[in-house]
């Protein structure tokens, strides 16, 4: 007998092991319909009367370990990075993408390994740290009470290259009458300045649900025909963004969409070794995420939150969808997206050219149109990284525009006093823009 | 007399009879995912919104499957409506499942 046709008969061993489980299961069953189906193959675990289990049958049993095994590998494949604690806060599972931020920061940011305890590990934070990890165990706590399904909270943290912040969502998930909590980090803003870093004050951050649309007042989604609006309703959630929160960092893929209802969110370039440029501005006139109707994932810049408010967010898939179905949609989105390129491609003759109180009177004036106040809060450090000038430009620019008595600049507070002259001062840039934005309505 | 039955009965609104069906499985294991599949796919096709169907997971409640008689799955029970029947195995056979379900192939659209 060959090889191959000895691989192919069952042992002895094993033959008799099936006929004796047959034998067994005969006794088990009234009919013979269990039978056939055993001997069709169709059969994955049959219930032992004496022990009160199911047993699981031999290719039931590969198969439930083999997706296992496939489910771990896709968990670890993904590029997020996920950790799983038991109901006592203790990590039980972490995949790839948290082990390797676990080797890259360890002892920072709840850079937690398998077995340890994240209640202890916020307890034990460097001191720069304690605020945000009390905030984390509290968002734990709440999840795993059972008080809260989805928790997030902003967590703040040194690293090499300065200040780290990112967003840690804390999930409930119930399985076998046991509740776990699964950690995810959002939005990771490497190398952040501290006035950048996000507030972490909102472990008890929630999604806000989306009340309806009649009143909505992102412009964009406004001007969609009733019927269409309301289809939207569906996919989109209210959510509070923080002042200094980035929605999207360079080269990220693009998870959500936000339609901006009373917040500011900047457009910045970031080159390496050099202080991020602010290219764009949006607010409640479109959107935050518009390349992907043109069929690109990622992000080149960063949108960072200049004005805390709230917006009206939709995941990419979602989003992708309705441009499908929605052709109003697809139209506002593409002509909002090619208005905002107008923008972000006048911004390095603007800066070559322009001076530097034209440039501040035109983003002044590009902020209030966006605002729902003439009044708005802004330091002079900020509006220095938004206009790529050093921060005593920005002193002198203003004081200029004040002694014209166009402005009020006060302790951060500027106040437009002048409209018309203010646009009068402002550069070129501004007309355009204005122009583009006049023609999207 | 039976004249005045047959008004009583035109009087009667119509009732939808809804089939209430058990389907008990063994977690994501083969056929149980097959036969999820296959019985989703008859009940739709055949039934319409006229059916409840119940999924249970032996290995997560296995006295639920003891109590309820269940020795092998994936086996799909009818609690509803006749007389109380069985069919053993990934459903693929539709012909089976729907003389379970008091329904004929051949009648249907």
């Amino acid at each position: 007998m060959s090889l191959e046709a000895h691989q192919t008969v069952p042992t002895p061993s094993a033959s008799e092991a099936e006929s004796a489980f047959k034998e067994w299961l005969r006794r088990l069953v009234r009919g013979t319909a269990e039978l056939r189906a055993f001997d069709a193959g169709e059969i994955d675990a049959v219930m032992d009367p004496s022990s009160g289990n199911a047993i699981l049958l031999h290719p039931a049993r590969v198969a439930l370990q083999r997706s296992s095994r496939l489910l771990l590998n896709a968990v670890d494949a993904l590029p997020c990075e996920i950790c799983v604690l038991d109901s006592d806060g203790t990590v039980v599972m972490t995949n790839q993408a948290w082990r390797a931020y676990v080797s890259a920061h360890a002892g920072r940011g709840l850079a937690v390994r398998d077995g340890l305890n994240v209640f202890a590990a916020c307890s034990q934070v460097p001191p720069g740290e304690r605020a945000s990890a009390a905030a984390v165990a509290a968002g734990l706590r709440l999840v795993l009470n059972g008080k809260s399904e989805l928790v997030r909270c902003e967590y703040v943290h040194g690293s090499p290259r300065g200040q780290r912040s990112f967003t840690l969502a804390i999930a409930g998930v119930r399985t076998d009458g046991s509740l776990h909590a699964i950690l995810t980090r959002e939005h990771v803003s490497e190398g952040a300045s501290p006035r950048l870093a996000v507030r972490a004050d909102r472990a008890d951050a929630k999604r806000i649900p989306a009340t309806g649309l009649a009143d909505v007042p992102n412009r964009l989604l406004a001007a969609l025909p009733s019927s269409q609006r309301a289809r939207l309703l569906d996919g989109l959630e209210s959510v509070t963004l923080h002042y200094g929160e980035v929605l999207n960092e360079p080269g990220e893929a693009i998870r959500h969409v936000h339609f901006p209802s009373d917040c500011l969110v900047s457009l910045l370039t970031v080159v390496e070794g050099h202080r991020a440029l602010e290219v764009g501005l949006v607010g409640p006139e479109g959107l935050v995420g518009s390349r992907l109707a043109l069929g690109l994932n990622t992000s080149p810049i960063r949108a960072l939150v200049q004005g805390t408010g709230t917006a009206l967010r939709m995941t990419a898939a979602r989003f992708l969808q309705e441009l499908q179905r929605n052709t109003e949609l697809r139209a506002a989105v593409l002509r909002f997206a090619d208005s905002l390129m107008g923008q972000i491609s006048r911004t390095p003759a603007c800066n070559r050219f322009h001076m530097i109180e034209a440039r501040l009177a035109r983003w002044l004036l590009m902020t209030r149109e966006r605002m729902p106040s003439a009044q708005f809060r802004l330091t002079q450090e900020f509006l220095a990284d938004m206009l790529g000038v050093r921060r005593v430009s920005v002193t002198s620019a203003a004081g200029a525009l004040q002694r014209r008595k166009l402005i009020h600049y006060r302790r951060g507070i500027i106040t437009i006093l002048d409209q018309k002259g203010l646009e009068a001062a402002s550069c070129s840039r501004y007309r355009h823009v204005r122009l583009a934005a006049m023609a999207l309505t | 007399m039976a004249r005045k039955r047959a008004k009583a009965h035109a009087a009667v609104p119509p009732v939808t009879t809804v089939v209430t069906l058990c389907l008990y499985i063994a977690g994501g294991a083969p056929n149980s995912v097959k036969a999820i599949a296959n019985l989703e796919a008859i009940c739709q096709r055949y039934l319409k919104g006229g059916y409840k169907l119940e999924v249970v997971d032996v290995c997560e409640h296995p006295l639920r499957a003891l109590s309820d008689r269940v020795v092998v799955t994936p086996s799909l029970t009818k609690l509803s409506s006749g007389v109380p029947a069985n069919v053993i195995g990934n459903l693929s056979d539709t012909g089976s499942v729907l003389a379970i379900l008091g329904l004929c192939a051949a009648e249907l659209p």
